[in-house]
């Protein structure tokens, strides 16, 4: 599996020259994997994205991919209503999230095309067919897509919950799996043993890296890590490679460079000098 | 009086190499007057460096007063309230004015947009006091020293314009609207466009007429339009419906209204630098009006024209 970063932003798209190496785009990943597309969250970076799938089949609705939303704040779904191949006939989406049921999640994504906000006015305007799964908050659950074996778990974010994902790949000679981890905000003492279990032994990592350890103390309630939890959780969780995203909006590149250098440090410092650390930036591409 | 815009771009905010020199940020422009308070008009994702500028002053003691002048409620005009610094100050005092609507007091739209699953910080959390007023098209009222009018435009769920006048100097701003011509768009979604040119229901083309008489009015005179021109004449000719003008279109309305100068604005999010530049250029030798394409950190003073890169 390929995975390529379209936006590492967090909150809100923060344009201008300060961003233009790590990129001013909300979240989103796109998970090439050999079984189909999986697109992880649905912020800005999403339009980018959309952008290079209409020169293939997506272009000629002839196109298949899931999307996984970790949780429906604005930075995780604002770029879905701005996704071309969602206006071709043809091509089909699966989209999972948080959600007691179907109808919740729909209705969560209707709200921000309701016409008071969007000239689309409902889900049912756009040409591709689409399909919501809902993830039971209630409990950890597993499933298939497009080959891929889908675990989820809920951490906590703020005054609500996010959807953590562990992705594995079957590669013949053993798995391969990426977990993506955005906006977590653990309580004191880390993240919970079952966050741990979700997180453990992924060749790579994607994790909530907002803030400087300082900026995080001082913001407790919003609920995102710093680089400082980033690290604790590579480390705890045996992982590969870290890479860092959900950039707070305010920081300039420099900034994240800094932070980049400091998780480093830290990492080193906690007995995980051997595991390779990324901050993620828009076309940056991994291979697991 | 003197404008500065704070973002330019439509529908979406785009961040990246190709826009850094006009500005990755979705509509927002700030007008100052002298002896009167900051009207802000639009609030998309522009409002947020604004805001950070403004805490600066008075808004971080908590002694500002600001009007806010809503065009429509399309998220590229509003989407950056929740992240505007002085409204989380308590002792700050907002006005938010848009369009009344027919099913939801205005406060309820706005605070929707920061309800639980989408923000995590809701309405009711808002530190500043803000008051809400609902225009209806053709509205007159007065902010300080400053005149404001408003007049309704073609544009999917309706937007207004503002012309605000003060000492001799006047602004219109007129965003987001498609031309008086083609298609009549309202309340309803509009599945299939009508092709420009097709003939027009005699009731639709007489709401139009009146329509662009309303806009004419409102930019007569005026020393400087922002005016929506998102569009090349080829995107427009296959969108009519999605509500937005080309820079011919803001040109014609501006001699119409005898105006005197024009800033193309509300860009479209796929326009690079180097496009809009040569889409400037072209437009100059159509018009004799002073022609500039709106950009972040620029400020116009009116009625002068004198314009200035800030910050």
């Amino acid at each position: 599996m390929e995975i390529v970063f379209f936006g590492v932003r967090g909150s809100i798209p923060a344009p201008g020259p300060e961003t233009n190496r790590y990129g001013g785009n909300t979240s989103c990943v796109a998970v090439e994997a050999k079984g189909g597309l999986v697109i992880l969250d649905a912020g800005t970076g999403l339009v980018n994205l959309g952008k290079t799938l209409m020169a293939g089949e997506f272009g000629r609705g002839g196109g298949t991919a899931a999307i996984l939303i970790t949780h429906a704040h604005w930075d995780h779904i604002q770029g879905f209503p701005f996704f071309p191949p969602i206006f071709v006939p043809g091509n089909r989406f699966t989209i999972y999230g948080p959600g007691r049921s179907a109808t919740m999640l729909e209705g969560i994504l209707e709200g921000q095309m309701n016409p008071h906000f969007s000239p689309l006015y409902t889900m049912r305007n756009l040409g591709a067919e689409i399909e919501l799964a809902a993830i039971n908050l209630d409990e950890d659950e597993e499933f298939i897509e497009s080959g891929l074996i889908v675990r989820s778990h809920q951490n906590p974010h703020g005054s609500t919950t996010a959807l953590a994902y562990r992705l594995e790949e079957d590669v013949g000679a053993g798995t391969r799996v990426l977990v993506y981890a955005s906006d977590a905000g653990y309580p004191e003492g880390g993240p919970s043993e079952k966050a741990l279990r979700l997180y453990h032994g992924a060749d790579v990592l994607i994790h909530d890296a907002t803030y400087t350890p300082e900026d995080r103390a001082s913001r407790m309630s919003r609920g995102s890590s710093s680089i400082a939890d980033a690290a604790a959780c590579a480390v705890r969780a045996e992982v590969k490679h870290l890479v860092l995203t959900h950039f707070d909006q305010d920081y300039s590149d420099d900034v994240v460079d800094a932070l980049a250098e400091r998780c480093r440090r830290l990492l080193d410092e906690q007995g995980g000098s051997h595991i390779q650390l990324t901050a993620a930036r828009e076309g940056l591409r991994l291979a697991l | 009086m003197k404008v500065r815009f704070w973002g330019v771009r439509g529908s979406y905010p785009v961040p990246g190499i190709g826009t850094n020199r006009y500005g990755g940020n979705t509509s927002c422009v700030a007008v100052r007057a002298d002896g009167g308070p900051l009207i802000v008009i639009d609030a998309g994702t522009g409002i947020r460096k604004l805001g950070k500028e403004m805490m600066s002053g008075e808004f971080g003691e908590g002694r500002g007063v600001a009007h806010l002048l809503v065009s429509h409620t399309h998220w590229d005009h509003i989407q950056g309230l929740p992240f505007f610094a002085p409204m989380y100050q308590k002792g700050n005092r907002f006005h938010v004015y848009a369009r009344q609507r027919d099913d939801t007091h205005l406060r309820a739209v706005f605070a929707s947009q920061t309800d639980s699953p989408y923000f995590p910080v809701p309405f009711d959390k808002v530190q500043a006091d803000v008051g809400f007023r609902e225009l209806v098209e053709g509205a007159r009222f007065e902010i300080g020293p400053v005149k404001v009018s408003c007049t309704r435009l073609n544009h999917p769920w309706i937007a207004m314009a503002y012309r605000l006048e003060h000492e001799g100097a006047t602004l219109a701003y007129v965003t987001d609207t498609a031309p008086f011509r083609d298609i009549l768009i309202e309340q309803e979604y509009i599945r299939q466009p009508p092709r420009p040119g097709d003939p027009l229901k005699p009731e639709d083309a007489a709401k139009l007429q009146e329509m662009r008489d309303g806009v004419v009015r409102l930019c007569e005179g005026a020393d400087l339009v922002i005016y929506d021109t998102q569009f090349t004449p080829a995107e427009y000719a296959s969108k009519p419906h999605w509500g937005h003008s080309c820079p011919e279109d803001a040109i014609e309305i501006a001699e119409a209204a005898g105006a005197k100068s024009v800033a193309l604005f509300h860009h479209a999010p796929e326009r690079t630098d180097d496009e809009l530049d040569k889409i400037l250029d072209e437009c100059a030798g159509k018009t004799r009006l002073s022609l500039v394409a709106a950009a972040e950190s620029l400020e116009v003073e009116l009625p002068s024209l004198r314009a200035t890169r800030v910050g």
